[in-house]
């Protein structure tokens, strides 16, 4: 018989299976649209509205890139619950005995499960920062300056937007594999998204200049800005310095993998 | 081939696996018994590379689970059958397991309809009954046609059309020249469905052979009647055989083989009206070798004397 080995490939493939065949995936990625959308809305439509009484200094520093794109601060969380969910699920069914019997190369099981999660969390957060950006300039036009995407600076905000829930996503599985359970991870995912801001804030001025920049989810501003925000790191170094954040969990995430038993 | 090699798991502060050596050979059904919390999961999990020995290896033909290059090829195991997403169809489980080993697709279909279980390959598992998902775990086990099978207390949950079924599954891998291996702490089990048994308790390895050795070396006992019972009883007591009264009908006599206790009553000149070997169970024989090594053993309850 001529068998054929497991490769990087074939595991990847298995897992897109798994990834696309689950309840769980679908419905994280309709709520990540419609808090996304529908948030996007809201936003731009109240600021559409309160634009002709709005002072000029907000006038001056308004943003149309990052305001319509407001919903992602909530999507995040559906994003992350997707990631965490695509590992923790293996554990709290048992199931991760089955795969890893399949695929006993732990490193690759997780490369593999990176990629499907990477590529297909790309297309959908892409495609909904896209759509929502181009919603938020169609209920903004003739009343609040809009701008379009023919602009780079534009298009880099708005790409970015989608690579953020992308890393957050991933973040969310590097949890999964450090922590191994639902409740667990969502608890800690949500914590570095909101109480770690509200724990900063509660230091002295001083030191909220200078650490609340490193936050997750002050790296996402300044990813979707087209202008760095006040005391907030520039675009590129805030995205390079989420990769760095999420590449140290998924480096622990997979020692651990490799290590414990199943 | 199986074969385990000084085998030894600590958890903590327990010991799960403590220098197990044995050998599964191909081509019949070997049993791995032993009382629960003996480690015969644990053993398992380790052939399958999920957990990590403290000492000593497992090896599958001479090669370790991680080294295999196409892992479902060679081993099918199926150790929780409930271990399985529950939001995931059948269909889809074993379409992602054959996917990863580069089986193919139409496989899946032929181990659905051997098992049985094809009219509910597209519902989710989560609403599978016990028996249900040990045929859906049977269907993973065989996707890859190996050579090696595992199988861990698989007839738990199953009815006994069910558990017909696998015994004969069993025993028709085994005759195409398979290594069956599974676990149980059914003795009656494994005594009509095992040829080979191997016995294990607290970690150890207690013994080996096939389902005849283990009754043989059991300590049976002798029945026998007489034409003149309390004679016989100091002629066996003299040969320092273990004698005691049944109903007043006969002895029971342990220590003293058929043919000795038919001898010492012809020289006594005593009639002997029945003489039959009780042979021990498997199940008698399990108890007495376990015995020591039970984790979560009962005891008797003594009755409360109420004044």
């Amino acid at each position: 018989m001529t068998s054929k080995p497991v490769t990087l490939l074939s595991v990847t493939k298995s897992e897109w299976i798994k990834f696309r065949s689950v309840r769980s995936t679908i419905m994280g990625v309709v709520v990540t649209f419609v808090l996304t959308l529908g948030l996007g809305a809201l936003i731009t439509v109240a600021i559409r509205s309160h634009w002709n009484v709005a002072d000029p200094g907000t006038k001056l520093t308004f943003d149309a890139v990052s305001t319509s794109l407001g919903g992602t601060l909530f999507a995040q969380f559906a994003v992350g619950v997707i990631g965490t969910l695509f590992i923790t699920s293996e554990y709290s069914s048992g199931s991760i005995r089955t795969t890893l019997a399949a695929v006993p190369n732990r490193t690759q099981l997780a490369l593999s499960k990176i990629i499907v999660l990477a590529v297909s969390m790309l297309v959908v957060c892409e495609v909904v920062c896209i759509a929502t950006f181009l919603m938020g300039q169609a209920i903004y036009s003739g009343v609040v300056p809009t701008v379009s995407l023919g602009s780079g600076v534009v298009l880099r905000s708005v790409l970015l937007a989608g690579v953020y829930l992308t890393l957050l996503a991933i973040l969310g599985f590097s949890l999964g594999l450090i922590l191994r359970q639902s409740a667990a991870c969502i608890s800690v995912f949500t914590s570095l998204l909101l109480i770690v801001p509200i724990i900063i804030f509660l230091l002295p001025q001083s030191w909220q200049d200078s650490y609340s920049k490193y936050e997750p989810s002050a790296l996402g501003r300044a990813m979707m800005s087209t202008s760095p925000p006040r005391l907030m790191f520039g675009a590129w170094t805030a995205a390079l310095l989420l990769v760095v954040y999420v590449v140290a969990a998924l480096a622990v995430g997979m020692t651990l993998l490799a290590r414990r038993d199943a | 081939m199986l074969k385990i090699d000084h085998l030894t798991k600590h958890y903590s502060d327990t010991v799960a696996v403590d220098d197990l050596s044995f050998e599964v050979k191909p081509g019949v059904v070997t049993g791995f018994l032993g009382p629960n919390g003996s480690g015969k999961s644990t053993t398992m999990r380790i052939i399958l590379g999920l957990d990590h020995p403290t000492k000593g290896r497992a090896t599958i033909n001479g090669k370790d689970y991680a080294d295999l290059k196409a892992p479902l090829r060679e081993v099918g195991a199926l150790l929780d059958a409930k271990a399985v997403h529950p939001g995931r169809t059948a269909r889809n489980h074993l379409r992602a397991l054959a996917a990863s080993n580069q089986i193919r697709a139409s496989r899946v279909d032929e181990v659905l309809e051997f098992a049985g279980i094809q009219s509910v390959a597209n519902k989710k598992v989560g609403g599978f009954s016990l028996g249900m998902s040990q045929r859906l775990g049977i269907a993973a086990a065989l996707l890859g046609d190996p050579q090696v099978l595992l199988f861990d207390e698989p007839v738990n949950g199953l009815d006994p059309e069910g558990i017909r079924w696998i015994r004969e599954f069993f025993r028709s891998l085994a005759n195409e020249g398979r290594t069956v291996f599974v676990s149980s702490h059914l003795m009656s089990e494994m005594a009509v469905s095992a040829d080979q048994i191997i016995v294990i308790g607290r970690g150890k390895f207690i013994t080996q052979g096939s389902v005849d050795d283990l009754t043989a070396t059991a300590n049976g006992t002798v029945f026998v009647r007489a034409s003149d019972i309390p004679r016989l009883r100091s002629t066996l007591e003299s040969l320092h055989g273990v004698v005691n009264d049944i109903n007043d009908k006969g002895l029971s006599v342990a220590g003293l083989t058929s043919d000795a206790i038919g001898r010492a009553a012809f020289d006594a000149g005593i009639a002997v009206l029945e003489l039959t070997p009780q042979r021990a169970s498997l199940e008698t024989v399990f108890m007495d070798l376990t015995a020591d090594s039970v984790e979560y053993g009962g005891s008797t309850l003594e009755p409360t004397h109420d004044e």
